[in-house]
């Protein structure tokens, strides 16, 4: 069973056809990349599947259950994580308070019950903070925990937002450019703690990424977008020597780059 | 402070905030002189009495638009109209024209001047949820002029424009026990701000002012929790209308038509964001001061002689202060006046005393500026 599949999902914005008819699957505890160039409809079609668009036309299951028409919200608590790609957290906040904000749907208590400070909610709230705090550890953040946002670095940043994403207790994990502003050596990191996180916490993973060797490192499966259409996908390797692949980000026409990698090949 | 202590990374925020025994006694005989200020005065002398309730009000006005406004983002320049709506059900409910009620009764006009004062913050509510900014500041007032103008003047509602009486139950006839019954009215409601603040209820409204698309993602259902703060910021309101019926013991719709509503919609902004978008002590300090300062001003200016003066001026000076305040803030000091006290409510609360605090200026910073993040 497929953990998340997409349907020949199509979304416009007027006349432009930013995601055209893709489909994708991302099956129990894979890795999946989803590549391509600016503007070819990546973060569009996370926004589809993670309900902050509309599709104009086709499916999003999370396993095997239709979610298109779900909000955001009712996807969170099915499980459905996701990162921003310009970091999304309450900026307002502190650390913890944002990691106690992101279980949102895990407190265990209606709205109005909290209003009365009963006991149950000071109970839950205590265990909210003790599993902000285990995740703290987990991502060695514990030293930031009462820090304000502002007084951050964009890496720390990044990393705080991934375990905003597991607050939520995801089952399915999609990320917009984790690596992002990161150097080779931290973009390594990330890498095996994404490989740690699916390891210890079975999350199943989709994410936009357009750091090759950390692709090539986690991902299992890939897929290239290219203005709005699937260009290709397989795994790594593959999906790297792609000559339609290889043409979308370095400019030029297929044909040329294709003869240019038969002409190695040959060689 | 015991710093050895601080070991577990998971004491270490609750073992900050514990002060030693002395240090709480040092705290309770700072507290005494406001304590002495806020309960004796009005005991010991008649007219602080009145005017000290009609503080309470306020407070109670501020607290509910720092929900709104502090907590959810939203605006409203209509909030007059659910402290009028409070007041108007409070009366008719009691009804007991030259009689006392019964405390039952009595409690039973609070109650519905809080369910039907939050039922129309709900329909506010439900029409403010798909508009922002600008329109929906036109909404609001739109709504809370409309309220005035056509329920609150509805004969059968306002005693037929004479005015409905709501004389107060026997127990809470005086002014200082009445004052009594408002603060802890006014309690009720810091509990609220304290539950709403340290709960889900909270990071959720405060999430989706910083945020929606953020708090979409962490599970925040957007559209219910903007109307959570809508409901919650009217029954507040509505609750300050059935203490202010009883207060001036009668509904009146001239308290809340024409000018009167609308200065009071327009303190009422300027006493939230002057006091500090969020900050519960502060916002309560800015309400009090916004409520006593009519007589303040008049103790001032018949000590001095220039009671005609005032009495003939006295709408401009308040609506100039407050605008001079407003200015004072917007640009010197975004997190207002409860930025300002924030060492001395920190160190109340328990804390060390720190004049520079990261997280308050970091939430002031924040306040500031908007959110730049997009999907």
């Amino acid at each position: 069973m497929s953990v998340l599949e997409v349907r020949d999902l199509t979304i416009r914005f007027g006349g432009l056809t930013a995601v055209d008819g893709l489909s994708l699957q991302v099956n129990e505890w894979e890795i999946v990349g989803l590549m391509g160039p600016n503007g070819a409809g990546k973060t569009t079609a996370f926004n589809c599947i993670t309900g902050f668009y509309k599709a104009d036309e086709g499916h999003v299951l999370y396993r095997d259950r239709d979610v298109t028409v779900l909000p955001p919200h009712r996807k969170a608590a099915l499980g459905i994580a996701r990162t921003f790609q310009n970091v999304g957290m309450v900026k307002s906040e502190t650390v913890l308070e944002n990691l106690l904000t992101a279980q949102h749907t895990k407190t265990g208590y209606g709205p109005f019950k909290a209003l009365t400070g009963a006991s149950v909610v000071r109970q839950r709230e205590r265990d909210l903070a003790a599993h902000a705090d285990a995740i703290l550890e987990l991502l060695g953040l514990t030293e930031f925990r009462d820090w304000p946002l502002g007084s951050l670095s964009y890496g720390t940043l990044k990393l705080l937002e991934l375990g905003c994403a597991l607050a939520t207790d995801p089952d399915l994990l999609l990320l917009d450019e984790p690596s992002s502003g990161m150097g080779p050596e931290e973009s390594d990191e990330l890498g095996e703690r994404l490989l740690a996180l699916r390891r210890e916490l079975g999350v199943t993973m989709l994410l936009i990424e357009h750091h090759v060797p950390l692709v090539a490192a986690v991902c299992d499966y890939v897929y290239v977008l290219n203005f709005g259409k699937l260009l290709a996908q397989g795994d790594p390797d593959q999906v790297r020597r792609h000559p339609e692949v290889v043409a979308a980000y370095l400019g030029g026409e297929a044909p040329d780059a294709l003869a240019e990698a038969l002409d190695e090949e040959t060689v | 402070m015991a710093t050895t202590e601080l070991l577990s990374p998971y004491d270490a925020g609750a073992s900050q905030r514990r002060a030693s025994i002395t240090g709480w006694l040092t705290r309770g005989g700072a507290a005494l002189p406001i304590v002495a200020l806020v309960l004796l005065l009005p005991k010991h002398s008649g007219d602080w009495t009145n005017d000290a309730i009609f503080a309470a009000i306020y407070a109670m006005v501020g607290l509910s638009m720092n929900v709104l406004v502090g907590y959810t983002g939203q605006i409203s320049l209509g909030q007059q109209a659910f402290l009028g709506i409070g007041a108007l059900t409070a009366a008719n409910v009691v009804h007991s024209g030259t009689n006392t009620p019964d405390p039952f009764t009595f409690a039973l006009g609070m109650v519905c001047a809080v369910a039907v004062s939050a039922g129309a913050a709900a329909v506010l509510g439900g029409i403010a949820l798909r508009i922002r900014g600008l329109y929906l500041a036109l909404v609001t007032l739109v709504f809370g002029a409309v309220t005035a103008d056509a329920v609150f003047t509805i004969p059968s509602l306002n005693g037929n424009d004479a005015g409905v009486s709501a004389y107060r139950p026997s127990a809470i006839q005086t002014d200082f026990s009445y004052y009594v019954f408002a603060l802890v009215m006014v309690g009720l409601c810091v509990y609220v701000d304290v539950w709403i603040r340290r709960t889900k209820v909270g990071r959720g409204l405060i999430a989706l002012r910083d945020n929606e698309l953020v708090a979409g993602a962490f599970g925040i259902n957007v559209l219910g929790y903007k109307l959570l703060g809508f409901v919650l910021s009217g029954a507040m309101a509505g609750l300050a209308g059935g203490v202010f019926a009883f207060w001036s013991q009668e509904f009146s719709d001239k308290d809340f038509t024409a000018a009167a509503g609308f200065n009071k919609a327009l303190i009422f902004v300027v006493m939230v964001v002057v006091g500090g978008l969020g900050n519960r002590a502060g916002v309560i300090a800015a309400a009090a001061f916004f409520a006593l300062l009519d007589p303040i001003f008049s103790g001032i200016a018949s000590g001095t002689g220039w009671l005609n003066f005032y009495t003939d001026h006295k709408a401009y000076i308040s609506n100039i202060i407050g605008a001079v305040l407003l200015l004072q803030t917007v640009i010197f000091n975004p997190g207002g006046l409860g930025q300002v006290i924030r060492p001395f409510t920190r160190w109340f609360a328990g804390h060390p005393f720190s004049l520079h605090d990261e997280h308050g200026d970091a939430a002031a910073a924040a306040l500031g500026g908007g959110s730049d993040v997009r999907a």
